[in-house]
């Protein structure tokens, strides 16, 4: 139960600070982060099914397809 | 104790709506918006939990009252499914960047053609 | 509407709607004493009613089965709104060259990097496809394994390099593990209906607990998410590495 409790609290922390991060290269580790908490708090909620995708998708996939649009966008030039 | 889950569930929407509000970039926008997807997560398995019970797996363990399997199912195809729709978004901001050349919401106003 | 104007709006609409949210959170059954008896009696009849074992997974495609159908059609429609997107500006052409920026060195790939991901990657892959395998009997399934085997294939790009992995991972192969997915998602409920059953109904032999081909319809419609899954990742990543390439002029 005490687990449950820091996780949740930690899932709280991470998404502020989500949000808080305002440059968006940085906020890329903030999501990672918060998505790794936010499995470890399935997984503690006796969900493993939800935990391994979120773990897969929260912690790996999300941030590697924002990571390649900040990569896209710094090359794109306007067409204006 | 009995109501936490709930309230930080609450938290998360809260200020994931106030970073979209407040933002000055679509990316970061769409970051603010996966933490308001993640509070309907923590809100549904919060719900389904039941303390002392198992996972809804029998593979390891006789059968018998469990976690609520139900939302846990809503929960996980909802990860994978929402995880493709930010990208669609993330596509969306890659589109504006060519045509607009800007990514901040206030410096958007209606084009005239 | 101006910013300051936008947040005021938002505190003065907080002031109203986080009592009234407040006050619903509390109406809710207190945490850790759950009472719906919809995941009571999955619980209690999953295992004997389909010979399987992850009663999540028995949810997910059979008892709710048709909403899983509207999910998979989500993400078809979702990767092929990327790919339009993508695609409608710079064709279909694939080049090697990565953008060059300014004032930025290229550092290359360390061996470390190259190894650990030649050793990770096939590893992934291979514990991607026993997680779908599996879907039925322990936590996994279709939506898991495919993002698992996605991610495998990620960490080939991360240790060989773009242009290897366009030659390994093929874009036709993809578009076609995606839309196979999704067909067999479909005709698999298609089949019940030449029995006089309903549509998605699990009609197929249910087979013996815990054996990899329990549970009728089941292990059919897992594999048809891990590749419709498997499939739209890898093409949405695809679709946004291809962006930050630099256009090449003689394949278009």
């Amino acid at each position: 139960m005490i687990l449950v409790v820091a996780l949740l609290l930690l899932v709280a922390v991470t998404g502020l600070g989500v949000v808080l991060t305002r440059e968006p290269r940085r906020q890329v580790l903030a999501i990672a982060a918060n998505g790794l908490v936010m499995g470890l708090l399935f997984l503690a909620l006796q969900a493993p099914d939800v935990a391994y995708s979120q773990i897969v998708i929260g912690s790996a996939i999300q941030p590697l397809l924002f990571m390649v649009t900040l990569a896209s966008l710094r090359t794109t030039r306007s067409d204006k | 104790m009995s109501v936490l889950p709930y309230l930080i569930a609450g938290w998360l929407f809260v200020i994931g709506l106030y970073g979209v509000v407040s933002s000055r970039n679509y990316m970061h926008l769409i970051g603010c918006l996966t933490v308001i997807q993640s509070s309907t997560y923590v809100l549904l398995l919060a719900i389904g939990y039941h303390e002392g019970r198992p996972a809804p797996i029998f593979s390891d363990h006789p059968s018998g009252p469990a976690v609520d399997p139900v939302v846990q199912a809503l929960v996980l195809t909802d990860v994978v499914v929402g995880a493709a729709v930010s990208a669609l978004l993330l596509t969306l901001v890659l589109q504006l960047k060519k045509r607009r050349g800007t990514l901040d919401p206030d410096e958007l106003s209606p084009e005239r053609d | 509407m101006s910013r300051t104007a936008r947040l005021v709006l938002f505190f003065a609409a907080l002031l109203v709607a986080v009592p009234l949210g407040i006050l619903g959170l509390i109406g809710l059954p207190s945490f850790g004493h759950h009472v719906s008896t919809y995941g009571d009696v999955v619980d209690a009849m999953g295992t004997d009613l389909r010979h399987v074992t992850n009663m999540v997974a028995l949810v997910t495609f059979d008892v709710r089965g048709f909403d899983t159908l509207g999910e998979e059609f989500i993400l078809f429609s979702a990767v092929t709104g990327v790919t339009m997107l993508l695609r409608g500006d710079r064709g279909e052409g694939t080049s090697a060259d990565p953008v060059r920026i300014p004032h930025r060195r290229r550092e290359g790939r360390s061996e470390a990097v190259t190894g650990t991901a030649r050793w990770l990657g096939p590893m992934t892959l291979l514990f991607g496809i026993y997680v779908t395998l599996h879907g039925q009997l322990t936590p996994g399934g279709g939506f898991q394994g495919g993002s698992i085997i996605a991610a495998a294939t990620l960490l080939i790009y991360l240790g060989e390099g773009y242009p290897a992995w366009r030659k390994i991972v093929r874009s036709v192969l993809l578009d076609l593990s995606e839309a196979a997915g999704v067909g067999i998602y479909l005709v698999a409920g298609l089949v019940p209906l030449l029995a006089g059953a309903t549509y998605l109904e699990n009609i197929l032999p249910l087979g013996e607990v815990g054996s990899l081909l329990s549970g009728g319809l089941i292990p059919i419609l897992n594999a048809g998410v891990a590749l419709a899954v498997a499939g739209g990742f890898c093409s949405i990543a695809i679709e946004f590495l291809e962006e930050t390439r630099e256009p090449n002029e003689d394949e278009t």
